[in-house]
C-alpha cells in the first residue's frame, strides 16, 4: 500500500509540474498571437453595424481581458485565474465563460470517445485473438493487414468516407449538433436525437481505431502462446478452458495500459471526426475557436486536451501497477 | 576418408549483415510478392512527387463546362470545382507533401538521434534532463499543438511546414534510439571499445550508429507518413492559407464545395483519400519487409 | 476404466511403472523436409529405477522426454515407434482427455528452473487448485494437504509458497514447486528436464538429494534428462547416452562411468576435469555436436568426431547406422568396432 501511495505521489508531482509547464507554454503562445484580440473584436462589431462608441463600450464590458501591464503581472493573473478554474471569457460568444463552454463541449467528446473506444476495444481484441489463433493461414494474414492498414490511415479518411457515403447515399442518420429546439433532459425525443447524432461519429471513431487494438492483442496473444508456462500447464494436464483463460488474461494485460493511454489522447484526437460530422465536442471547439480567432477559448480547449493526456498517462501507469502483480509487489522479492 | 553423406539443409536464418543490407532487402522482398508491391507503391509515390510536376504545366488548364465531373476518358479521376483534372492535381500536389515530409524527417532524425544517442550513452544527469524534455514533447498532443501553432505562425510553405513538423515530432525517435543505445551498452560493445582506447567519436560512428540504424530507418518510414497525414489534415481543416495545390487542399476545397453533401465530384474528394490509403498500404508492406531484414525469424515451417 | 500407471511390486515395495520405449522416431518439419531428432531409440526404464539420459544440446534428449508424454511440439511429431507404460498402454496412441489425464495424473514433468513454468499472474496455490480442477479432484483440502506435505519434505514452507507469485520465488524454490506440482496427484513416473541447470552449486546438490529422497519415499520410476554427467553419477542407477538422436550407450551408471565402451561416452568422460592430477589431462571432444540439418543420414552419426574412426575406420562405419548390442549383462553399445570385438570373443 505504501509503495502504491509513493508511486501516486511521485506521479502527481510530475503531473503537476507538467501541467504548469504546459500552462506557461500556452500563456507564451497566446501572447505571441498576431493582432490585438480586442481590436479584432472591435472591428467585428463595427462590421456588424454597431456604432463605434457602442462597440467600444461593449468590448470593454464584456471582453474582460485587456492586455495591459507587464508580462509578469499578466502571467500572475493568468495562473491565478487558472487555479480558480477560470479560463477567461469567450470572444466569439460574448461574455460566456470559457469554462462553461469547455465543460459543455467536453461532455459530448467524452461520450463520443468512451463509446467509440469501448466499441473499438472489443472489436479489436476479439479480432486480434482470431488473428493470433489463425496466424498461419489466410484469415490471420488478412486480419493483420487490415489492422495495420486501418491503424495507419489518418482519422479523417474514415471520417470523410463515412460522412460522404452514409449521408449522401444512405440518408439514415443526421449530422450536426443536437437539435436545439428539443427540451434537454431524459426524454425520448432528446435521447433519440443524441443517439442518432452520436452513432455515426462513434462508429467512425471505432472503425478508425480498432486496428491498433487488433495488432497489439494479436502480438500479445502470440507472445503469451509461446511462453513456457503455457506448455508447462499443458504438460500438467490443465483443462483447455483454464489454459485459454491463462492466455486471455495474460495477453490482455498490456492492452489495458494502451487503453488508458488512448483514452487520454482521444480527447484531443477526435478532432477530425467531430469536424467532419459537425459534432460539437472539444475538437470542433478547438477548430472553431481558431477560425474565430477566439484565443481564450482556444487556449482553454488546448489546455484541457493536454491535461487530459497527462492525467491519462498517470492513470495508465497506476492501473498497470495495480493489475500486474509483478509490479505491485516490488521489493517483496525472494 | 570417404565423403560423408549429408542432407542439404540450407541455413534457416538469413543473417542481416551490415554490409549486405541492400542484398538482404532484395531477397526479403522477393520472398513475398506482397512486399514487392509495397515497395513498388512507395517508389511510385516518390517518383510522382519528384518527376510528376514536370509533366504538367504550371497553371493547370480549367474547363468551365466540366465542373465536378465524374470519371471519363479525358479525366480518369474526374475534375474539380474549376474543371481542372483531378489526376493532374493529385500528382502535382504530391510534391509539396513529399518535400515537407522529407524536411521534417531530416530534422526529426537529427534531433531525435542526437538526443537519444547522447542520452543513452552518457546516462546520469544529462539523460534525465534530456528525457524530461523528450517527455514534454511527447506528452503535448501533436495535432492540437499544430493547430494552435498555426495561429501564431502561418507555416504554409513546404519548408516551413517541414520545419514545424520536424521540431514537434522527434520525441518518439529519441526514445527509441535511447533504449536501443542502452541495450547496446548492456551488450558490452561500448565497454569493450572504451577498453580498447577508442575515441568517443569512433565509438559512436563505428559501433553505435550502424546498430541503431534499423530503429532509425523504421521510425523514419513511419514518421514520414505521419508527417504527410498531419500536413494533409492541417490543410483539410483550413487553418493554413495555401498558395499551391496539395492533397490537403484538395480535400478542403472538395468539402467546402459540397462534395460530402451532394456527392458530385466524388473523384475530387476520393482521389487524395485513396492516395493516402495506397501509400499506407505500401508503407505497411515495406515495413514488414524491413522488419524481417532487421529481425530475421527462424523459419519454422 | 481410467488409465492409471500400475505400481509394481519389487521386494515388497511399491515402485513406479515399467517403461518400454521401442524404435521411437521423432521428426521435425523443416525447409529441407522432415528431419529426425530422435531416431529408432529403444530404451527400457525398469520399475523403481532412476535413469539418467545424457547428451549435449541437440542430441534429442529433451525431445525424447517430451515424447514420453506424447507432447512433442509443432513442427515436430512422433513418426514411428511405441512407448509402453504399465497401466497406460502405448502413450503414442493416447489422445484427448485420456492423454490429458495421464499428464500430471500419472506422469509428472518438471521443467528447468530457468524456465518460467508458472503463470506469472497467479499464485502457486491458485494454480494448484486449477490443477485439481483439471483432474477432477473433489477434495480440495486433501490436495492442499498433499501439496503441503510434499513442500515441507523438500524444505519449503507451504504457507509462504502457496501464496506467492512466481517472481517472488528463487530458482531453487521454483524448481521444488515444479516437483511438487508434478507429484501432488500421485504420479508414479517422474521426468525431470535439466533439473540442475541454472542453479548454483549448493542448490544443485540440494535438488539432487531431494530427487533421490522423493523417488525412494514415493516409489517412483524416474528419468533425469541432463547434459551434466556429474548429475547422473550423483543420482542415477542407470545411464543412457544420446548422440545425434540415437542411443549410443546404456548401462548401470557405475560400470559405464568406470569403463565406457562407446567412443562418445569415453570422450565425454575424458573431457571432465578432475580435482586432482594433471589439468591438461581433460580433453574436450573435437568438433561440435550436430544440428538437425547436419546429422549424417547414412552410417554412424558420430564418426566425424570419433577418435577410433580417425585411427582405424571400419567400412560399416560409413554405410550402416550401428545397432545397439548387448556387450555385457545390462549394457548396450551401438558401435561397430565394439560389436566386432564382442563377436570375436564369442
Amino acid at each position: 500500500m505504501v509503495a502504491f501511495l509513493r508511486r501516486l505521489a511521485g506521479h502527481l508531482v510530475r503531473g503537476v509540474v507538467m501541467i504548469w509547464i504546459v500552462t506557461t507554454f500556452t500563456f507564451v503562445l497566446i501572447r505571441l498571437m498576431p493582432g490585438d484580440p480586442v481590436q479584432t473584436q472591435y472591428e467585428k462589431l463595427l462590421s456588424q453595424g454597431v456604432s463605434p462608441d457602442q462597440a467600444r463600450a461593449q468590448v470593454q464590458v464584456t471582453y474582460g481581458f485587456v492586455p495591459h501591464g507587464s508580462w509578469l503581472s499578466q502571467y500572475g493573473d493568468y495562473l491565478w485565474k487558472l487555479l480558480h478554474l477560470d479560463l477567461g471569457t469567450s470572444v466569439s460568444a460574448q461574455g460566456v465563460s470559457v469554462t462553461t463552454e469547455v465543460m459543455g463541449a467536453l461532455k459530448w467528446t467524452v461520450g463520443l470517445v468512451l463509446a467509440g473506444t469501448l466499441l473499438s476495444f472489443v472489436i479489436g481484441v476479439l479480432l486480434g485473438v482470431v488473428a493470433a489463433m489463425r496466424r498461419e493461414g489466410h484469415v490471420g494474414s488478412v486480419l493483420s493487414l487490415l489492422g495495420s492498414l486501418l491503424h495507419g490511415i489518418p482519422q479523417y479518411v474514415m471520417a470523410l468516407v463515412l460522412v460522404t457515403f452514409l449521408t449522401v447515399k444512405v440518408k439514415a442518420f443526421s449530422t450536426g449538433p443536437v437539435d436545439g429546439l428539443l427540451d434537454p433532459g431524459f426524454n425520448g425525443p432528446y435521447l433519440a436525437s443524441i443517439v442518432s447524432h452520436a452513432v455515426l461519429p462513434a462508429v467512425a471513431f471505432a472503425l478508425s481505431s480498432f486496428g491498433g487494438y487488433l495488432l497489439t492483442m494479436k502480438s500479445s496473444v502470440v507472445s503469451v502462446l509461446g511462453d513456457d508456462f503455457i506448455l508447462a500447464s499443458e504438460l500438467r494436464g490443465i483443462k483447455p478452458s483454464i489454459v485459454f483463460r491463462y492466455v486471455a488474461r495474460n495477453a490482455l494485460l498490456p492492452l489495458f495500459t494502451v487503453l488508458a493511454l488512448s483514452l487520454g489522447f482521444m480527447i484531443g484526437g477526435a478532432v477530425f471526426i467531430e469536424h467532419a460530422f459537425n459534432y460539437s465536442g472539444m475538437g470542433a471547439m478547438l477548430i472553431d475557436s481558431i477560425g474565430n480567432r477566439d484565443y481564450s477559448e482556444m487556449s482553454g480547449a488546448f489546455l484541457l486536451i493536454t491535461v487530459a493526456v497527462i492525467l491519462a498517462n498517470i492513470a495508465a501507469d497506476l492501473l498497470y501497477s495495480v493489475v500486474d502483480p509483478r509490479v505491485r509487489r516490488e521489493g517483496a522479492g525472494a | 576418408m570417404s565423403a560423408i553423406d549429408m542432407p542439404v539443409a540450407g541455413p534457416a536464418v538469413v543473417p542481416a549483415r551490415r554490409t549486405g543490407f541492400w542484398r538482404n532487402l532484395w531477397t526479403v522482398l522477393r520472398r513475398k510478392p506482397s512486399r514487392m508491391a509495397g515497395a513498388a507503391i512507395v517508389a511510385l509515390f516518390v517518383l510522382s512527387g519528384v518527376v510528376g510536376p514536370w509533366l504538367y504545366p504550371d497553371n493547370l488548364p480549367r474547363d468551365n463546362d466540366l465542373i465536378l465531373a465524374g470519371p471519363s476518358l479525358a479525366h480518369p479521376l474526374g475534375t474539380d470545382f474549376e474543371g481542372t483534372d483531378v489526376l493532374a492535381l493529385l500528382i502535382t500536389g504530391s510534391r509539396y507533401v513529399l518535400v515537407a515530409a522529407v524536411v521534417a524527417a531530416l530534422i526529426m532524425v537529427v534531433i531525435g538521434t542526437g538526443f537519444g544517442l547522447y542520452s543513452g550513452y552518457r546516462r546520469g544527469f544529462s539523460d534525465s534532463v534530456l528525457m524530461r524534455i523528450t517527455d514534454f514533447v511527447l506528452t503535448i498532443p501533436g495535432f492540437p499543438l499544430l493547430l494552435v501553432l498555426s495561429t501564431v505562425w502561418k507555416f504554409s510553405s513546404a519548408l516551413q511546414m517541414g520545419l514545424v513538423l520536424g521540431i514537434t515530432g522527434w520525441g518518439g525517435l529519441a526514445r527509441s534510439v535511447r533504449s536501443a543505445t542502452l541495450s547496446l551498452r548492456e551488450r558490452g560493445f561500448v565497454e569493450a571499445a572504451r577498453g580498447l582506447g577508442m575515441p568517443t567519436r569512433r565509438i559512436v560512428t563505428a559501433e553505435l550508429l550502424p546498430n541503431i540504424a534499423p530503429y532509425v530507418a523504421m521510425n523514419l518510414l513511419i514518421g514520414v507518413t505521419t508527417f504527410i497525414y498531419s500536413q494533409v489534415g492541417l490543410f483539410y481543416l483550413g487553418v493554413l492559407p495555401f498558395k499551391s495545390n496539395n492533397w490537403g487542399v484538395m480535400i478542403q476545397l472538395a468539402v467546402t464545395n459540397g462534395v460530402t453533401q451532394t456527392g458530385d465530384g466524388l473523384g475530387y474528394l476520393m482521389a487524395p483519400l485513396v492516395a493516402i490509403l495506397l501509400l499506407t498500404l505500401g508503407v505497411v508492406l515495406l515495413v514488414d519487409a524491413l522488419d524481417e531484414v532487421f529481425n530475421p525469424r527462424l523459419r519454422e515451417e | 476404466m481410467t488409465a492409471a500407471t500400475e505400481t509394481s511390486d519389487v521386494d515388497g515395495q511399491r515402485v513406479g511403472p515399467a517403461v518400454r520405449i521401442s524404435d521411437l522416431t521423432v521428426a521435425y518439419r523443416t525447409a529441407a523436409g522432415e528431419l529426425p531428432a530422435v531416431s529408432g531409440v529403444d530404451l527400457d526404464l525398469a520399475p523403481g529405477s532412476i535413469t539418467g539420459l545424457v547428451g549435449e544440446s541437440g542430441s534429442g534428449k529433451s525431445t525424447l522426454a517430451l515424447a514420453l508424454l506424447n507432447a512433442v511440439q509443432r513442427p515436430g511429431r512422433i513418426t514411428g515407434g511405441a512407448i509402453q507404460i504399465d497401466g497406460l498402454g502405448d502413450v503414442v496412441s493416447l489422445s484427448g482427455k485420456q492423454l490429458r489425464q495421464a499428464r500430471g495424473g500419472e506422469i509428472g514433468y518438471v521443467f528447468q528452473a530457468a524456465q518460467n513454468s508458472l503463470n506469472p499472474l497467479k499464485t502457486v496455490g491458485k494454480q494448484l487448485l486449477d490443477l485439481g480442477r483439471s483432474h477432477q479432484v473433489t477434495d480440495r483440502r486433501a490436495l492442499v494437504r498433499a501439496a503441503t506435505e510434499l513442500l515441507s519434505a523438500m524444505g519449503l514452507s507451504a504457507e509462504r509458497v502457496l501464496d506467492a507469485y512466481q517472481h517472488e520465488l528463487s530458482g531453487g524454490m521454483r524448481q521444488r514447486v515444479g516437483i511438487m506440482l508434478a507429484l501432488v496427484l500421485n504420479a508414479h513416473l517422474l521426468v525431470l528436464d535439466e533439473p540442475t541447470t541454472a542453479l548454483d552449486m549448493i542448490s544443485q546438490a540440494n535438488i539432487l538429494s531431494i530427487i533421490r529422497r522423493v523417488h525412494a519415499e514415493r516409489g517412483l520410476t524416474t528419468l533425469v534428462v541432463t547434459h551434466d554427467i556429474g548429475v547422473v553419477a550423483e543420482v542415477a542407477d542407470r545411464v543412457a547416452v544420446m548422440y545425434g538422436g540415437r542411443l549410443v550407450e546404456q548401462g548401470p551408471t557405475t560400470e559405464v562411468l568406470r569403463d565406457p565402451k562407446h567412443p562418445y561416452t569415453k570422450g565425454l568422460i575424458n573431457a571432465i576435469p578432475r580435482l586432482t592430477g594433471d589439468p591438461e589431462a581433460a580433453q574436450p571432444l573435437p568438433g561440435r555436436p550436430p544440428t538437425l540439418g547436419t546429422i549424417p543420414t547414412r552410417g554412424c552419426v558420430f564418426r566425424e568426431r570419433c577418435a577410433r574412426y580417425a585411427a582405424d575406420p571400419l567400412p560399416e562405419c560409413d554405410t550402416d547406422d550401428p545397432a545397439p548390442r548387448e556387450v555385457a549383462p545390462g549394457r548396450l553399445v551401438a558401435c561397430h568396432p565394439v560389436t566386432a570385438q564382442v563377436e570375436e570373443q564369442q
